[in-house]
Formats: structure tokens, sequence, C-alpha cells
């Protein structure tokens, strides 16, 4: 089974943020193989390497809707709220932001400070 | 954007549905099947992201519950807070919902069913519910985007944190402009997992990898491929002995050496690869000490190929140096700092007879580790042992000292294992629970298990060793080196700061050696010369080794392979050598798949050989257990074990194919590991692959013709089991059981029947390995073999031990003298080097000795035991085992009986008469004396006849085949005939008769002085008598060395050295020839070669003997020879008979 990420391998998807990278094999609203969903912002799509479902996809991330930089869907580098921002976007217009989005990334930025745990095992 | 808006606007219209659906929304209930049944068919059908039915489908309807729950806990909080926002100046911001929902934050949409279409499959579904499950289906799906992503950046976080990421451009960099690179460094730095990649990412897209174990390359490939994202695709796969997940896509493939070694065997430029990564070269194995040496040469003939070494901290300028100073990426390790506590254990007054290993140390570390670390803090154990017996006796203990505290659960660690068992050191313990780990050094490099904190280090290993002069392997228990000292070690510092305890003293420490001694200088070379020789790589001699092997074994191996016939006498390979070289096996079994396909036994015969090359079934413990060995009497057979075997695999497979699931129970009964079984079948079947490319048998015929209902069947039942083997696969990552503390005792007696966690682990989950096996083989056509197995004729059974015993010679022993009158335990056996051998106690013959006993009914009218002489006896037999492996004792592994005489006149490479042929030397140590010299002579020439037969038959097949195989490649024309059916039938009739036929001798093994006075040595007299009545029309010279005369390159006659010989020629007696009535005084020699030319006794036929009666023995007009006689200077037309009265006038 040749998988879409290695038969279209469109190009590698860099996070400007944290510069993630991962192979993408699409980019667009329509992902391939699967008739049911739209995405709502023009994705960096690839196949979902964690499942052998052919229909399977993850989005790797999107442009900042209002800076326009490439940033990845993680949680630490972008946030959606009906369009993708980066998190330094949402910093400085923290104000549009509805409060439950303020509260989050209060809760974030609270547990991102507590020191990382000691080195994972391979 | 758009599409956004489209789908709010949809959304919202569902929410203002009629209200005459709430009498439907009152009865609605989420769990009703048949609701959720509805929605389903409209959501999930076969084009969309979740299928009805799948698991996925289950997952989404546990999340459904769970979102349902906590909805509730929260709606009463909603549209609390419409807040009033002021409009934003920047347009992308301004237009931003102002009443937050959580399903602004979902970056995805799903199309469902059109509600107003009234045919649709969600007609009956009242839209306020549908769009209630539209939500939560969004939030699935988000959710699995999330999971997934968090996976990814997991991934390359680790990835980023391994030492070795900061040197991968390095690595690159030095390996742009050098050839070879070696990159050094310690286990845990990342090397083998992530140096792959980089090639990946730098664009490399050929990339191979050798590993020395089968299981690394298994694992590794799943891992790059997990961590270079293409788990499921094939970029990167693995090739070793049984499977391949490689295809035209995969950019890296792992692969084991040996198999990197036969690629190269076949294309010597190795043109598939760009970079070659040889993985573990300190490990030092043969084949990759092999391996950089092919690669050395290699290195000029393909510049652009690129070669990475890579190695532990070990020894590295050795490798550098060996590729002209190669440059070295020298990769700290990521070691917490362990503390080392030496213990040595003083000198304790031998305990009983100290066969067995003291366990009492071992336990004072558990004492101490229990004393002085609190529960809470977790942390495991592993204990370094030097092999299974001391692993058994430290477990016994460490179980009864767990079962009173309750804090350790104790798991052996071996190969010997079934795999099962060898996962279950993987598990976690419970809380406030140690696991204690019982490993041999299989722990110290090729499995890593997390967590361990604790080291116990015996300081020994058990090491196979070579001792080329008795072709004996010894498995002996050595100090550790230094090196691997440090290995063991590092294990307790891999997740934490950890402790190691050394059984030894610091002293003891400092006199190891640096490095272990490298396989090369341990092992039998007869494999790697074999694979030198047919990569034409030059003399073994002079090969280039990184280190070079000791030349005794070189030497050994090279006169083993010439006396295999594998090697003629310039030690250029013979058709036999190369076609042996190419089967992946131990010259004498590669020697049995050949000889047993000539004479059509290729069924049988590929399954003992492949029974022969795996490790025994059969499991110790089921040993002790009187069930076990009542269950499996019946599969034995008094022929000896690989005939055991061979019953063992036929009727596994019958119970395979009849009730399949239940042969894991069956095993289990009888004491029978199944995974040797499968390793079997698996290695059957690349036999007879090999044999059917090499045209030694015939390809598998086209499957009959079936009708189109059992072959739908069939179809059915293969998706079946292949959805079964993917759900296993998918299911596999999840599996870490927590151990349970009872299950010690069930852990340590793993291998035997009963509640063991084998039959829990059964109980739960399919047979994986069953369904494997059904995939990979043609059940029905291994049925077929092992039924046919059951309907061999007396005849074929006899033709089978005949090929083994071909095969397997020289490995022969003799039993001693006295073996009647001991015990059944203390029967000894001695081999041409090695006296006072014994049997393996799972070795039938240990069981029932009796039947290699000479002691035979006299019923059997046998003429010549009239004379009652000590120990004469017409059923003398030999033992031809596949090894010889010395442990506490030396032990004869895998045994066949065979009869004595006819074996050694049929495969000796040395035969030695005296005068009359009535004495035999055969190889310089066994000795034949026959009653009757007659039936010796004629014995002999029958043989001679037989071997000469069977040897041009053998290499007609050879030429034949090799003839073959070049012609497929370049059209050639006129090719040798292979031998008829029609031949090979008579050979193996005249064979069988000849086994059959009933001589009464004595055999005994020549003592030391004997062997060194054993020939009379060269001789003065150059007249060779012609006696080509006796040896065919070969013309005879003196032996060089001998004395007597050179017959053939293995008969010499008449050189023994004995009283009675002396005289032989002159020792008469009176005779009267049945068929002439000559009656005058006669040698024995004489009197047969009267016989052979007596005209009446041609004109009778044959004189009566045991032999057939339609087997010609002479033909009367090649007796008659022209004679030249030297001292009367004239010509005559002689016999031989009257050759020696003629000469005998001129004395």
């Amino acid at each position: 089974m040749v998988s879409e990420a290695e038969r279209h391998p469109l190009g590698v998807f860099e996070c400007e943020l944290c510069a993630l990278t991962a192979p993408y094999s699409y980019v667009g609203q329509k992902p391939p193989d699967t008739q049911s969903v739209v995405l709502l912002e023009e994705s960096y799509v690839m196949k979902d390497p964690f499942t052998s479902d052919k229909a399977g996809f993850l989005i790797l991330g999107s442009c900042c809707s209002l800076c326009g930089r490439l940033v990845c869907v993680g949680p630490e580098c972008s946030l959606f709220y009906s369009k993708r921002f980066c998190l330094p976007c949402v910093q400085k217009n923290i104000s549009a932001f509805p409060q439950e989005i303020r509260q989050d990334l209060e809760k974030r930025k609270v547990l991102s400070k507590r020191p990382s745990s000691q080195p994972s095992s391979q | 954007m758009s599409p956004p808006r489209t789908r709010e606007s949809r959304d919202h219209q569902d929410h203002r549905q009629a209200p005459r659906e709430e009498e439907a929304l009152e009865k609605w209930d989420w769990h009703c099947p048949e609701t959720r049944r509805l929605l389903e068919d409209a959501f999930f059908r076969e084009e969309n992201c979740i299928r009805q039915g799948s698991e996925e489908c289950q997952k989404f309807w546990t999340f459904f519950e769970r979102l349902q729950k906590f909805q509730n806990l929260k709606t009463s909080r909603k549209e609390e807070k419409e807040s009033g926002h002021p409009k934003h100046s920047v347009p992308a911001l301004a237009d931003l919902p102002h009443t937050y929902d959580p399903r602004y934050r979902i970056n995805l949409s799903v199309l469902g069913p059109d509600m107003r279409d009234s045919r649709g499959p969600g007609r009956h579904l009242p839209p306020e519910r549908v769009s209630e499950f539209r939500r939560a289906l969004l939030h699935y799906l988000d959710f699995g985007q999330k999971q997934a992503f968090g996976r990814l950046a997991r991934l390359q976080r680790e990835r980023a944190a391994l030492p070795i990421a900061q040197y991968g451009s390095r690595i690159l960099k030095t390996l742009r402009e050098h050839q070879v690179v070696v990159v050094a460094g310690d286990t845990g730095c990342g090397k083998s997992t992530q140096v792959p990649q980089y090639l990946l990412a730098a664009g490399f897209s050929h990339v191979a990898c050798t590993q020395p174990r089968r299981i690394a390359c298994i694992s590794l490939a799943k891992r790059v491929g997990f961590e270079s994202l293409s788990q499921y695709g094939s970029q990167v796969g693995y090739q070793i002995r049984f499977e391949s997940t490689r295809s035209a896509a995969t950019k890296i493939v792992f692969l084991t050496v040996g198999l990197l070694l036969r690629q190269i065997q076949r294309e010597p430029n190795l043109p598939q690869y760009e970079v070659l990564i040889v993985d573990e070269v300190h490990e030092r194995h043969l084949h990759n000490d092999f391996l950089l040496g092919v690669l050395r040469r290699l290195l000029p003939k393909r510049p652009d190929l690129k070669v990475i070494l890579m190695s532990a901290t070990i020894n590295i300028c050795l490798f550098s140096s060996y590729f002209s100073n190669a440059p070295v990426v020298q990769v700290p390790g990521r070691l917490f700092p362990i503390t080392v506590v030496y213990q040595p254990q003083e000198a304790e007054p031998a305990t009983s007879k100290s066969e067995k290993l003291d366990p009492r140390p071992f336990l004072r570390v558990l004492e101490a580790i229990d004393n002085k670390y609190p529960p809470e803090e977790r942390g495991d154990l592993l204990v370094f042992l030097s092999g299974m017996a001391e692993i058994s006796a430290v477990l016994e203990a460490a179980q009864t000292y767990a079962s009173h505290t309750q804090r350790w659960v104790v798991l052996p660690l071996h190969s010997a294992l079934s795999v099962a068992d060898q996962d279950k050191v993987f598990d976690v313990a419970p809380p406030g629970v140690r696991k204690c780990i019982l490993s041999t050094n299989i722990a110290e490099t090729s499995v890593t298990i997390d967590g361990i904190r604790f080291v116990v280090d015996s300081g020994k290993v058990k090491e196979m060793s070579y001792d080329p002069q008795a072709k004996l392997q010894r498995l002996q228990e050595f100090w550790i080196s230094q090196a691997s000292a440090e290995q063991r070690k590092g294990r307790a510092g891999r997740t934490g700061p950890g402790v190691c305890f050394r059984l030894y003293a610091e002293s003891d420490y400092d006199a190891f050696a640096p490095y272990p001694v490298p396989e090369i200088r341990r092992v039998a070379l007869d494999a790697l010369v074999l694979q030198m020789k047919s990569m034409n790589v030059g003399d073994p001699r002079t090969f280039p080794f990184i280190e070079p092997p000791p030349p005794a074994s070189l030497e050994t191996a090279i006169l083993y392979l010439r006396d295999q016939g594998a090697l003629d006498s310039s030690e250029a390979l013979t058709p036999i050598g190369s076609l042996l070289a190419q089967l992946p096996v131990d010259v004498v079994i590669g020697k049995m798949l050949i000889l047993g396909s000539m004479f059509s036994l290729a069924e049988p015969v590929l399954t003992i050989a492949a029974a022969l090359s795996v490790q025994s079934p059969f499991t110790r413990s089921a040993q002790s257990s009187p069930e076990c060995v009542a269950a499996r009497r019946p599969l034995e057979s008094d022929q000896g074990d690989p005939f055991t075997l061979f019953n063992v695999f036929n009727s596994w497979v019958q119970v395979k194919s009849e009730r399949s699931r239940n042969s894991r129970k069956w095993c289990r009964r009888r004491g029978i590991e199944e995974h040797r079984l499968y390793e079997m079948a698996n290695l059957r079947r690349q036999f007879k692959e090999l044999l059917e490319d090499h045209g030694l048998l015939a390809g598998a015929q086209a499957t009959k013709a079936e009708d189109s209902y059992s072959r739908l069947q069939q179809r059915r039942e293969r998706r079946a089991l292949y959805q079964l083997k993917r759900q296993h696969e998918e299911g596999e990552g999840r599996r870490r059981k927590v151990l349970r503390l009872q299950e010690e005792q069930a852990g340590c007696s793993s291998d035997e029947d009963g509640a063991g966690p084998a039959s829990r682990s059964s109980a739960d989950s399919v047979d994986i390995q069953d369904v494997k096996f059904k995939l990979r083989h043609n059940l029905e056509q291994l049925q077929e073999a092992a039924s046919s197995a059951q309907d061999l004729t007396r005849d074929q059974m006899a033709l089978l031990r005949l090929v083994l015993g071909r095969g397997l010679y020289p490995q022969l022993a003799i039993p001693d003298a006295f073996n009647s009158g001991r015990k059944d335990s203390d029967q000894i056996f001695h081999t041409q080097a090695k006296q006072g051998t014994v049997l393996h106690p799972t070795c039938v013959f240990s069981s029932s000795p009796e039947v290699l006993h000479t002691r035979e009914p006299e019923a059997r009218g046998c003429e010549g035991s009239r004379e009652d002489k000590d120990k004469m006896s017409s059923k003398h037999q030999l033992l031809t085992f596949v090894s010889l492996l010395e442990t506490n004792k030396p032990y004869l592994v895998n045994c066949v009986r065979i009869p004595a005489l006819q074996s050694l006149l049929l495969f000796s490479r040395s035969l030695d008469t005296n005068g009359d042929c009535s004495r035999l030397v055969a190889d310089g140590w066994l000795e034949l004396q026959l009653a009757d010299s007659e039936s010796a002579v004629r014995l002999l020439a029958a043989s001679l006849r037989l071997r000469e037969r069977w040897e041009s038959a053998l290499d007609r097949q050879l030429a034949h085949q090799a003839q073959r195989q070049r012609k497929l490649e370049e059209e050639e024309e006129n090719e040798t005939l292979p031998i008829s059916p029609k031949e090979v039938a008579a050979l193996s009739r005249d064979l069988l008769q000849f086994m059959a036929s009933k001589v009464p001798y004595s055999l005994r093994r020549l003592t030391g002085l004997e062997t060194q006075n054993l020939y009379v040595g060269p001789q003065t007299i150059t007249a060779a008598p012609n006696l080509p009545g006796l040896f065919g029309s070969s013309t005879l010279s003196p032996h060089p060395t001998k004395g007597g005369y050179t017959v053939t390159d293995f008969l010499t006659y008449n050189c023994l050295t004995s009283d009675t010989d002396l005289y032989s020629d002159c020792l008469r007696t009176f005779w009267t020839c049945p068929h002439c009535g000559l009656h005058m005084p006669f040698t024995p020699l004489e009197r047969i070669t009267h016989e052979n030319t007596c005209p009446k006794a041609l004109q009778d036929g044959p004189p009566g003997t045991e032999e057939d009666a339609s087997e010609p023995l002479q033909k009367a007009s090649a007796l008659q020879r022209p004679y030249h006689c030297e001292h009367c200077q004239k010509d005559f037309l002689f016999t031989p008979t009257e050759v020696l009265r003629h000469r005998k006038q001129h004395l």
C-alpha cells in the first residue's frame, strides 16, 4: 500500500514559529480520500501517519489570517476561532477575542511555565 | 472565507425546525441501537471518514456519551453572556463571532445527508437530533486531529532531544566529504533510529542498514517508519530470512548482515544501494567482520558508495584505521550517573557438589534494595547471569523470597523462551512491586528494557567456543570483558540515576580482557569459508580480515569442506559446493537436501532438514512431566531424533488442518514449543523454494482446477485472515499489561502447560501465529506432504536413513563395547576425536538404548554366527549426529542409527583392507573384522560399484542443473541429460539391497597405539597386482605412504599391518568349486576370483549369496586382461588369479 503522503509529497511544511516540520501532501479545504469533511481554512494536510485508514488525514497548519505567517495548529503556536490566528497576533489583539479564549491562553501560560520533565526515553 | 458561512447558516436552519417533532424528541433515546443505526446509516457510509461497524465507530459513540455528560453539566450556563463586543478596527477581527461557542474553534465541518431529501437515509431523523449528532461528530474529529497532531509534535520533540540530534548535520557533512564514516555512540544516543532518518531527510533514497539480529531489523523498521511518519507506508522496510516488507517505494531497508552478504554474492558491486549503514560493528559478529573485509575491497570499485559504520564507543580506532583512518563522529550517550558497588563473593566453602550456582549473593542484593529504597520509589532490577541453568537456580530462590515479601515479580529472560514469555519483561509491575529480570547477556545489547534502576552483574557469560580439532562446540563459562561490564552497568542509567552491583572485585574487573573475543576466533568457519569461496574473494588464508581467524580453524574448515565434497583437491568449489553455498544452512543439512531431492524424497527431507536447523522444540521442563513424556511417546521414532521431529511436525500440521485452533494446546500438552514448529514451516518453505530455484525440485504444480465456489471460499477465508492480522497489528501498540503478583509461579514455569500466562493470552486474543502461518503457507500442500509421510514405504524410509547418513557423514559415533551392561542413562559413545560422549536426555536412544545393542535373535540364520566369535554380529550400528555440543558433558545432538558395515563401506573417505579384505579400517579409526572374507570381498566390490554409480548420478544431476541455470541466462546448446527416473529407481533398489545384506562382523574403535601402527608402509615391490575382478577395471598403483595399492581415491588394498596378513597370500586351503568341480588349494581372494571367472558359474548365474541375483557381480570378459610379465618378457591373457600364480613362479 502506498500512502497518500508518499504518492504526492508536495513539500515539507515548516511552522514559522516552532520549526516543526512534516511532509504535506495536500493544500486546500477538501482533503483527498474523504468526501464528508470540509476544512474551514486553507490547510496544509498530510495523511494521518498514525492510522492505516486511507481516509485519515492530519491538518498540519495554515496561514495566520492577520500576519500571513505559516503556523502549525499546535496550541503553542496558533489557535482557531472561526479563522486561524498565530499566538503573537492573538496577544497583540487580545481584546478582540472572547473571554473564553483569553482564559484559555492564561491557563496555557501557567502550564508552559512549569519546568519540563526529565528526558524521556526513546 | 465563504465556506464557514454556509455551514453556519445550515446549522442555524437545523435549529429552527418545526415544533411538531417535539414529540419525537421526547422519546428520543441515544442509546437505542436502532437510533444509532439510523444515524450511522446517514453519516458513516463507505465514503465517509468513519465507517459503520468499525472500531472508529465504537470509539465515536464512547466519545459521544462522554461529551453528552459533559454538556449537560454546562448547558445551564450557556447563552448567559451576550457581551456587547465593540466592533474591531482590523477587518479580519471585525467579523469574529460575538457569542462564544466552542464550535467556532473547530476548523473543519462535516457534510451530512441532505435532510430535505425525502428518500435519503436521514429522512426519519428529527433535524434537531441530527444537528446535535453533527456537533458531536465535529468535536470528535477535532479531538482526533488534536491527538494526532500532539503525537506528531511530541515525536519531533523527543527526536530533537536525543543526544545524536546535534550531530546529524555533522554526520551528513562528513559523509559528503568521505566515503566511510564511523559513528560511535553509546546505547541510548539514538544512532540506530536517527542516522537512517537523517539520510532520508538529506535526500538519499537507497539506504541499507544491516543489523546482526533479525528482531532488531523488524523493530527498527517499525520505529523508524513510525518516527519518519510512514508507519503505514513503505518508505521504510525490513528484509529478513522469512519476511520482507520491502517494495519499490522503500528508501531505507533494515536487513540482516547475512542477507546483505547474499546480495553481494549475487551482485558483487551492490548497485542497488547508495548508502550502507553497518550497525553494531563493535559486536564483532562473524558475518559483520567478513562484511567489513568485503566492503574494504568493494569501496575502490564503487567510489559513489557511502558507508557508515556504527559502533558503541568500543575500540573505535580499530574500525577507523581498518578503513584508512576514516573520520569518527563520536556522540556522547545519555546516561544518568550510576553508582558501582563491588561485592566480591568470598570463595564460599563449596556448597555440596557446587554444580549449581549459589543464589545467595543475588538474594542479598534483593534484600539490600528492599531495605534501602522505599517501595514507592520505582525502579526495576536486571540481573545478568551466564546461562539458563543459572537463571533457573536464581529464579527458584528469588521467587521464594518474592512470595515472602510480596515486593518482587521475578521474570526470566533468555533466547530459548517463547516470544510471548520474552515480551513479559516489558510489562509493568503493580505499584510498590519491582520487576526482577534474570537475563543472559541478551539484555546487554539486544533487548532494551526501560525502567531499570538496579543492575546485578555476575561477571560471567557462557559462550560457544569451538574446538577445531574435535569439531566440537563447547558452551563454556567465561569472565566477561570490561566492555561488556560497562555495557551491563549502563543498563541501570537509562531512565534515571542507578546502581550497579558487581559480584566480583574491582581487581577482577581490572584483569578482565578489554573487549570480548570476536566470534571469528571461537566458531567453526565451514560456512564462512564456503561463502568466501562462492563469492570469489580468493584464498581465505590471505583475506584481509579486520582481525584474522586462527589459522587452524581455517585449515580445519577447508579440510572439512574437502571431505564433504564441497571443495575439490585444489580447493575450488565443486558443483555441489556452489549449491551448498547458496543454501543458508549447515553443510551437512544442505547435502541432505540435495541427496534427498535426487531420490524423490524431497518432501520428507525438506521437513527433516528444516527440523534440524532450528532449536529443539522440546521444552526442558516437560522432560520431568510424566504426562508430557507419555503424550510425546507416540511421536517418537526409534530410528532417531530427526525422525521423531519429522513425526512431530507432520502430526502438528495434521492438527492444524483438522482442528485449527487446537494446535497450541496440542503442543503444550506434549511439551513442545510451538514457535519452533512455525520456524520449521518457514524454513521448510524457504528450502523448497531454493530447491525449486535450482532445478532440483519441480516447481509448484499448477493448483488443481477447483470449482469457483471453493475458490471464492478460499478467498473469503484469506480476507478474513488478513483482517485478523491487521486488527492484531493495530492493537499491538497499546498492550502493556500490568503484571500480577501471583503470576510469578506461572511465570517461572511458563513453558509448562496449565493455567500459565500463555493460556491467559490465548483466551483474550486470536492466535496470531496461527493466522500468520495460514497466510504464509499453503496448508493443503503441507498437509499433503504430512500425510504422504505416513505412507512412506519401508524402502523409502530406509532410503531416507541412507540420505541422512550420507549427509551427516563423517559425524559418526560408535557405541561403547560395554553399553549393553550399562544403565540407560549411562550409555557412552565415541567419535573419532572425542571419547566418552553421551546422549542428550531428549534423545530417543537415551530412553530406549536397547535398539542400539547388537543382541539379536539368532532365529535369522546368518551363517557366520556359527563361529560364535566374540561380538560377531550382522547388526552393529553406528550413530550419526548433527552436532556435538559440550556443556557440562559432551552431548551428541540429533542422532540417527545406521548399520555400521554398509554405511562405512558406502561413505568412508578412507577404507583400508588387508590381503583378503576380511579386515577393514574405515577412516583410520573404526575396525571391521568380517568372519568370512568371501562375503567381505563381495560386499566391498558391490559398494565400490554403488558408490561410483551414486556419485556419477549426483554429478550428472548437478551438472545438468548448473547447465540449465546457465542456459536460462545465455541460451546454451547441448545439455547433459539428467539422470532418468529409471536409473534412480535401479540405484535406489541396489542401494537398499546392499544395506540389507547380512554379514556377521565385529566392530571396534582402534586404540591410539593401533592407529599409529596401522599401515605396512611403502613397499619395494612396484608391480601392481592386477585384480580387476575385484575392483573393476582400474589399474592399481602402490600407495605412497600406507603401502598396499591404491584402488580408488578412498580405497587402499592390502595396506594394513597384521600378523596374519603377512602370510595371507600363501595361506591356502583346499576348496572345490561348486560349479566346475575344480578341487585345489586357494587363498580366499583366489577363490573369489575363480568364482568370478569360472565359466560354469557364469552359466549358472552368480553363486547364491545374499545379493540380488539380478545384479551381475562382474563381467567375465572384464576379468581376463593382457598381462606382460617383466621377468619372462612374455605377454599373456590372464585372470588376476592366474597373474598371481604366474608371478609366484619367478619368486
